[in-house]
């Protein structure tokens, strides 16, 4: 199973597409930390300025935690996109290019061949969150420098001590991994049904979208909805950055999560298997 | 023309019934401090305020005579911006008209407590009353009210005296505050607080911030090239 997964990988990683997603964050990230290194006093300022009133502030607010925070939360809505395109791949791609037929006369189970396809996807797709933290934070560090990090929250100002967030960080990015890990496999579950990358991609970004919508309009019948959309969860990883953490939330939203990868692989599984491949 | 003539006598009857001339009273206090010409000092910093979580912080503070102070930390630090500098002479640094009012004990000290009207129209300050230590010549409490934040109190504590000089070993300052309307739009989505959002009030709250100081270092020069700097 190991020689197919790095088999798989192998060919993710041929192909221009996959680094499509590298080079976004490596354009994109940067972009946002010069904006900030411009625009971010006045804009901290300006988040600030009540609490001004009152305080002196006398230090470096304005941070690599803080930048990697910022960037963090924008997570959600585009790197689901950048999975997307390499993980609407891995099933329909083999059928565009006319190799479904030789790739399952070779002497694995159809079952082995999914999974190692589904694992080469989440690993890439855990590379693509290692790096955006290694970009967003190491960069980050490297221009700002670190110091202590302020969440502002609706209700509530955090400031976090300096030897406090790392570890948050940490925890933060392993939980958006698996958060991009539902996308990956509902992306793959759309692989499964279909012959030709482009629908997986679309039809993949179409259901968060439409779900993130769904969520933010403030309508009764949204909000009884929203508990059950798994969009709801992928945010959790703000839950690191409350001043006492509700692990309860955070393991019902990573058992959730975690509920999804499985079902989603689970039916992409049970299709392909199911699959009458005559091409 | 009644009415004027009535004001006038309660006004010179109240003037000429002070036991204690208040002028008087803040002179004393003025020359006790202005024997410092400079010192700096560690502190240590705790935010009390509902809305606000911070970590306990440390700065150094350096000031002197009239009215130079500066700031350093090494980790970011919340300062209150009205109580951390004690000088007398920030407060009383333009006309104004002093009224004695009455006797007070402030954590035990007899104190004698004046009004401070401020002459100056673009003050911040409406009225400030200062509870004084006669004995000693120290400012035990302070009370403003501000035109724009409302009213804020430092209470001081002398427990450790420092060569018998003015400089309190914590101060309390106790003010009201304006629960933050945070602009979303650089946070991103912010959903989840949503609901808990709408459970807080919107009502201005009252904030503390305890100070205490440690390692005075009283009259020993500072150079000016350190007020110079930003406060880092």
């Amino acid at each position: 199973m190991t020689k197919i997964i790095r088999i798989e990988l192998y060919k993710i990683f041929k192909k221009w597409r996959t680094y499509i997603g590298f080079l976004a964050i490596a354009v994109l990230v940067p972009v946002i930390q010069i904006a900030m290194l411009i625009e971010g006093e006045k804009s901290l300022n300006f988040m600030t300025r009540n609490l001004q009133q009152s305080f002196i502030f006398v230090g470096n607010l304005l941070n690599g935690y803080l930048i990697t925070y910022l960037i963090l939360g924008s997570l959600y809505i585009h790197i689901p996109f950048l999975i997307a395109l390499v993980a609407g791949d891995l099933l329909a791609g083999e059928a565009t290019s006319g190799t479904y037929r030789i790739l399952i006369t070779r002497p694995i189970s159809r079952f082995n061949l999914v999974t190692s396809k589904f694992i080469a996807g989440l690993l890439y797709t855990y590379s693509l969150i290692f790096w955006l933290a290694l970009i967003s934070l190491g960069l980050g560090i490297l221009i700002f420098g670190t110091g202590e990090l302020i969440v502002l929250k609706s209700s509530q100002i955090i400031i976090f001590a300096k030897s406090d967030v790392f570890w948050r960080f940490l925890f933060a990015f392993a939980f958006a991994s698996l958060s991009m890990s539902v996308v990956t496999a509902l992306a793959f579950l759309f692989s499964s049904l279909v012959e030709n990358a482009i629908g997986p991609i679309v039809s993949t970004m179409a259901v968060i979208i439409v779900f993130i919508v769904i969520s933010a309009i403030e309508i009764n019948i949204f909000q009884t909805i929203k508990p059950y959309l798994f969009t709801t969860y992928m945010s959790s990883w703000r839950l690191f950055f409350d001043d006492s953490i509700n692990y309860p939330e955070i393991v019902k939203s990573c058992l959730i999560l975690a509920g999804h990868v499985i079902l989603f692989f689970g039916a992409a599984a049970i299709i392909f298997k199911r699959k009458d491949i005559l091409s | 023309m009644k009415r004027v003539t009535l004001f006038i006598f309660l006004l010179a009857f109240y003037t000429f019934s002070q036991s204690k001339d208040p002028n008087i009273i803040l002179n004393n206090v003025k020359e006790k401090f202005n024997r410092i010409n400079d010192y700096e000092v560690n502190v240590r910093i705790k935010v009390d305020v509902d809305f606000l979580k911070a970590p306990e912080s440390e700065a150094k503070i350096y000031f002197k005579q009239p009215d130079k102070i500066h700031f350093e930390s090494e980790n970011f630090a919340l300062l209150p911006k009205e109580g951390i500098n004690f000088s007398p002479m920030a407060l009383l640094k333009d006309n104004y008209t002093a009224l004695y009012d009455k006797e007070d004990t402030v954590n035990g000290v007899k104190t004698s407590v004046v009004k401070v009207i401020p002459l100056n129209d673009k003050s911040n300050i409406i009225l400030t009353t200062l509870w004084v230590d006669q004995a000693r010549n120290y400012i035990m409490k302070v009370e403003s009210t501000t035109k724009i934040n409302g009213t804020f109190t430092i209470e001081f504590n002398y427990d450790k005296p420092v060569d018998d000089y003015p400089l309190p070993s914590s101060t309390i300052f106790t003010f009201s505050i304006d629960r933050t309307n945070i602009p979303r739009g650089m946070y991103g989505n912010m959903d989840e607080e949503k609901e808990n959002d709408k459970k807080v009030s919107r009502k201005r709250t009252t904030g503390r911030v305890y100070v205490y100081y440690s390692n005075y270092k009283v009259n020993e020069g500072i150079p000016d090239s350190i007020f110079e700097k930003k406060n880092d």
